[in-house]
């Protein structure tokens, strides 16, 4: 009988993980009751991480896992079934600033999390932000930044959205470096994530995702 | 100008693992201690790594309230030299970089999609320069003591009374250029790989360890990379 997927997952074994998918594949499950399972475990995993029985590499580790179940998943699925389901998010460090370790984890863990991530690059001109808003219509923005000189930028971006009539429609989170909430609310943002899964957390619930 | 190139990382696992903000070594997976180590041979065969420190010494001339007067004009801004040094003889300016190669090759696995070799590796680059300027104040210590003086701990632009502006001024003073560090228009250094600090030396100058950095900081508690819980 086949091993439970969604604790071997949650447990990081990622070798048992894959043989239990394509075990299940072979016989015929339906594939998205895999993703389902999938989902499960992260949540497990993200649990850990905050009870910080697992860090920030575990996290990657458990997201380039899940990246390899949808692959042998992928194509199984119907269209529909492929489809990303957690909504457009824009990210991009902002101008100014060239860092990009901790915005490229966000932004793998959005996307092993289902969410389709407009990924802008470093140093992002607040004009491309607000150009990008209005041609994708994302509802979720996260603007990374490391350095204290990122704050200010953080703030024109996010005044440049309001000024464009954009602001309503669209929750922005900041993150990277030493954020707290005095920066959040200096910048005008609505919400910041201390790392990646918090950063998923406040997508997930600003797209109304359990 | 001095330059010191042939300084010797011995980058330990421990160090690569802190930066990666591991607070207990004993539970980390077997896996990522695997992925840790093979990055940290690569580093060695092919040269990710190379780590240079750019310097220049000035006498000081004057001291006061709120600056440095240095022979040759210069002047470095900020309370915090005058006030922690008032004995210092000189200061040295310093750059050190470990080069562009590791971060490229960090953006070379994220742009293809390996995460987590992308997220060690930029851990091991921040150890790299951690154990540089480890290995470069060593080195001042030992400059100082030939002249029978001490070399103080190393003090950096954006410490409460030095002011991050200085970062330009004292890129040009230790001739950040002959290493190839530069500032963007907006002061980033790169390669990002790189910091810069002032060392000053005198009859008796105050050193403090990391630990006591950590503990007086105010995100101590928070902090991913003290020193403190590991």
């Amino acid at each position: 009988m086949a091993k439970d997927l969604c604790k071997t997952l949650a447990d990081l074994k990622e070798d048992e993980v894959l043989a239990i998918v394509e075990e299940k594949l072979k016989a015929g499950a339906d594939p998205m009751g895999i993703l389902a399972d999938a989902g499960r475990a992260m949540e497990i995993v993200g649990n850990r991480f905050s009870k910080s029985e697992y860090f920030i590499p575990d996290l990657v580790y458990s997201g380039e896992i899940l990246k390899k179940i949808n692959e042998l998943v992928k194509p199984k699925l119907t269209e529909e079934g492929g489809a990303k389901t957690g909504g457009k998010v824009i990210i991009g460090t902002v101008t100014g600033d060239i860092h990009d370790i901790g915005k490229d984890i966000v932004v793998f863990m959005l996307d092993v999390n289902g969410f389709d991530v407009v990924d802008l690059g470093v140093d992002v001109p607040i004009q491309k932000f607000v150009d990008t808003i209005k041609e994708t219509s994302a509802p979720v923005v996260g603007l990374s930044g490391f350095l204290t000189l990122a704050y200010d930028s953080m703030k024109q971006t996010i005044e440049a959205i309001k000024a464009a009539g954009l602001r309503d429609n669209t929750k922005i989170m900041i993150g990277g470096g030493q954020i707290t909430d005095e920066i959040m609310n200096y910048t005008g943002a609505d919400a910041f994530g201390k790392d990646a899964m918090v950063g998923v957390s406040l997508a997930k619930k600003w797209a109304g995702i359990k | 100008m001095p330059v010191i190139n042939d300084i010797r990382l011995n980058l330990k696992k421990n160090d690569v693992l802190r930066r990666q903000g591991f607070k207990g070594y004993t539970r980390i997976r077997p896996e990522i201690k695997t992925l840790v180590l093979e990055l940290l041979e690569s580093t060695e065969s092919t040269r990710l790594l190379e780590p240079t420190t750019a310097y220049e010494f000035y006498p000081i001339t004057g001291m006061e309230p709120d600056r440095v007067l240095l022979q040759g004009g210069a002047v470095v801004n900020g309370s915090l030299l005058p006030s922690t040094f008032p004995d210092a003889k000189e200061l040295a300016a310093i750059v050190c970089t470990i080069g562009p190669g590791l971060e490229k090759q960090v953006t070379e696995y994220s742009r293809g999609g390996e995460t987590l070799r992308a997220m060690l590796l930029d851990g091991i680059g921040s150890a790299a320069v951690d154990i540089l300027v480890q290995e470069t104040c060593r080195f001042f210590s030992g400059e100082a003591s030939k002249r029978g003086l001490q070399a103080s701990s190393p003090v950096n632009p954006g410490m409460p009374g030095l002011p991050i502006t200085e970062q330009r001024n004292l890129l040009e003073l230790a001739h950040a250029g002959d290493i190839g560090v530069s500032l963007t228009s907006s002061g980033v250094m790169v390669p990002r790989k790189s910091t810069s600090m002032i060392i000053a030396t005198g009859p008796e100058m105050k050193t403090w360890t990391q630990a006591e950095i950590c503990a007086r900081c105010n995100l101590r508690e928070t902090c991913p990379y003290t020193v403190l819980r590991s």
